[in-house]
């Protein structure tokens, strides 16, 4: 006990008698553990943010998208493809929407368009997303209505020239001004603003979601786009259990819609929530997969530089070991004196790096906006693995110093 | 007749360097008894610090044998050498060997870090015996840089006391001091073997050997002449008579 409280001792003075030397020798390992704990923080906080934001958007929403050719080979994203059933090309419309709005599994459907165009109010234009949807968009999104109203199921019928704007688009154009009764121009037809939308942050992509104009999808493909076709179609279904049952009964339909004679393929394709998190949480491992690769490398290299100081302090102490065996201390004494030695160092590094990257991760996320989550997880790790490496790198030195010859110790200047 | 603290037989050291044999020792016999106070005295290479070395478990002999209070010390190993360095020896070598970045304290404290039995209050109190046994109380926290050449060898003696060894060895204690200093090491190994401590020195001055009460000559690695010492030089007496640079000054 007092010997390993002498050991810890004399290695902090070591320490401390070459202060920058010790945080040159520490800074392999300050870096390494330091950027594994900042990456795996941004990571963490970007993937919550990503995993609640397919959560808000809803469990219990079926992406219904038209199908690709995926006998083909590159017929389509593999990730996505990876879950689901092959399908062959095929469109959507308004009839399958309306085919679909009254299954028994769903609480209601959306079809959608969705394109960019020019929007031009009092002299400033910009280019804007804008989706072109059915009323039910409002309901199944969860979006809340800001100022004015949604637009309604007669807008959409009879391709009624009315726009719901988004919070960005607002501070774009109008400022101050109130947009409502306003007319604004997408693509050099007038359009009057009956809503504002609350504001919904970025989605899980990173976009933000206020950058928005909502039309009734009738006239984003009759007026706008001159398209028969929708984009996709999005599925309420009554209870996330249903999800499974929902996606045959929707399969069923759309099979009778487009008339698929049994024994082919779909031409279109059901994606679920669920799918989405899966294909996230593969790129994540992915990303620590590399992250470690990373850390292993800093780690190394830290390690390496801890040993080559260890092996210098060996010879520079040589006459203080000498001392030592000459007094008493036993090779083992010797051995574990320079062990515990390199390990307060390297330990050292991965607190001192551990602080930096707390610090770094506060900057990030009050100044630059980035979310961060710093978890206990990469901390325990980086101060294990910051343990092993002074253990692992400090044993060769250990060991030469525990093996010198007192005498010849004694004797060296 | 004391009991014996110290017996080699037929002792030597052969050094090989490449093809050369350098025959350092070529069989020293040597009884030491309890309280016994020797001094070794040779020319340069004659073979006195290897011999030391040997006596104080820091080295092997090439072929004797060597018994250290009825241990057969050159059958030992490492950590046993190591165990008897630290409970029945007491080294003071010519250069101090102090840890410089330790305070006195620490360094007198340092034998007993590695023998494991002593709780606190009692190393306490065994730290500020051995400053006493040198006159060296009110240094405690310095550090060895802080103190002259006399003062640190007195810190060696309290580190070589710390755990009552069998045996002092001294090599060229003094060989590093002026004239006064080494007169009062030597006062303290007076009063140590006074105290019943067994102490052997190496030394080159005649001056330094006539105050122990044998002394060992030693010429190529084999024992020449032992001589007792008629009427050993009391080193308090000395101090007292010898012309003080105060004194001068004045
Ligand atoms: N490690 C060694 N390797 C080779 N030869 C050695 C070694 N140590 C001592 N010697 C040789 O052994 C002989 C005795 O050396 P030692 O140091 O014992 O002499 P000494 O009597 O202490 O001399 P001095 O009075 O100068 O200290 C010398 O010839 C020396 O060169
Ligand atoms: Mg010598």
């Amino acid at each position: 006990m007092k010997r390993s409280l002498e050991n810890i001792k004399v290695a902090f003075q070591a320490l401390f008698l070459n202060k920058l030397r010790s945080f040159l020798t520490m800074l392999g390992i300050i870096i390494g553990v330091g950027a594994v704990i900042i990456i795996m923080a941004i990571g963490s906080g970007a993937q919550s943010s990503i995993v609640s934001n397919i959560q808000s958007m809803g469990t219990n929403l079926l992406t219904i998208e038209p199908g690709r050719d995926t006998t083909r080979p590159g017929g389509g994203p593999v990730e996505f493809n990876r879950n689901s059933t092959p399908t062959v090309r095929g469109d959507l419309y308004l009839s399958d929407y309306k085919a679909l709005k009254n299954a028994s599994t769903l609480t209601g459907a959306a079809a959608i368009v969705q394109r960019s165009s020019t929007v031009t109010y009092m002299g400033v234009s910009e280019s804007v997303s804008i989706l072109g949807a059915t009323d039910d968009i409002f309901k199944i999104r969860n979006y809340k209505i800001s100022s004015g109203n949604f637009f309604n199921e007669s807008n959409v019928s009879n391709s009624s020239n009315v726009a719901v704007i988004g919070q960005q688009i607002i501070d774009d154009f109008f400022g101050r001004i109130d947009p409502i009764g306003e007319t604004i121009k997408i693509d050099k037809q007038n359009f009057t603003i009956v809503g504002t939308l609350q504001s919904l942050g970025s989605n899980a992509m990173g976009q933000n979601q206020d950058a928005i104009i909502i039309i009734p999808v009738t006239t984003a493909q009759n007026k706008l786009y001159g398209l028969s076709t929708v984009n996709n179609i999005i599925a309420q279904v009554k209870d996330e259990s249903l999800i499974d049952q929902a996606t045959s009964e929707i399969t069923s339909i759309l099979r009778q819609q487009h008339h698929i004679l049994s024994g082919k393929l779909n031409d279109f394709e059901i994606r679920n929530p669920s799918q989405m998190l899966e294909t996230m949480s593969s790129v994540t491992n992915t990303l620590a997969l590399m992250l470690a690769g990373i850390a292993a490398i800093s780690l190394l290299v830290g390690g390496i530089g801890i040993m080559n100081i260890m092996l210098v302090s060996v010879t520079e102490r040589t006459r203080e070991i000498g001392i030592r065996k000459a007094i008493g201390a036993k090779n083992k004494d010797i051995l574990t004196q320079f062990l515990t030695e390199s390990i307060v160092l390297s330990i050292t590094g991965g607190i001192l790096g551990i602080i930096f990257a707390v610090v770094i991760s506060f900057i990030l996320s009050k100044f630059a906006g980035i979310n961060t989550a710093i978890t206990a997880t990469p901390i325990i790790l980086a101060l294990s693995f910051s343990t092993l490496i002074g253990l692992i790198f400090g044993i060769v030195p250990a060991m030469r110093a525990a093996r010198l010859n007192p005498i010849e110790s004694l004797r060296y200047e | 007749m004391d009991k014996k603290i110290i017996e080699v037989k037929d002792i030597t050291k052969i050094y090989k360097i490449g093809d050369v044999q350098v025959r350092a020792l070529r069989g020293i016999n040597l009884t030491i008894h309890q309280g016994e106070y020797i001094s070794i005295m040779g020319p340069s290479g004659s073979g006195k610090s290897t011999l030391m070395n040997i006596l104080g478990c820091l080295d092997t002999p090439t072929s004797g044998t060597y018994y250290l209070e009825e241990t057969n010390v050159e059958k030992l190993n490492d950590n046993k050498l190591a165990e008897i360095r630290n409970k029945k020896i007491g080294f003071v070598f010519q250069t101090f060997n102090l840890l410089s970045r330790s305070n006195i304290i620490n360094n007198v404290e340092l034998p007993l870090i590695y023998s494991s039995k002593n709780n606190t209050k009692d190393r306490r109190l065994r730290i500020m015996d051995s400053l006493r046994a040198v006159n060296l109380t009110g240094w405690e926290k310095h550090k060895p840089s802080e103190l002259s050449g006399g003062q640190r060898q007195r810190v060696a003696i309290a580190r070589a006391l710390i755990n009552d060894p069998a045996i002092i060895l001294a090599d060229e204690p003094t060989g590093n001091l002026d004239s006064v200093t080494g007169e009062e090491i030597m006062a303290i190994f007076q009063k140590l073997n006074q105290e019943g401590r067994t102490i052997l020195i190496v030394t080159h001055e005649l001056d330094i050997a006539m105050h122990t009460n044998k002394i060992i000559y030693v010429r190529d690695g084999l024992i020449f002449k032992e001589e007792k010492v008629e009427n050993p030089i009391d080193a308090f007496k000395k101090l007292a008579e010898m012309p003080r640079l105060e004194d001068r000054l004045n």
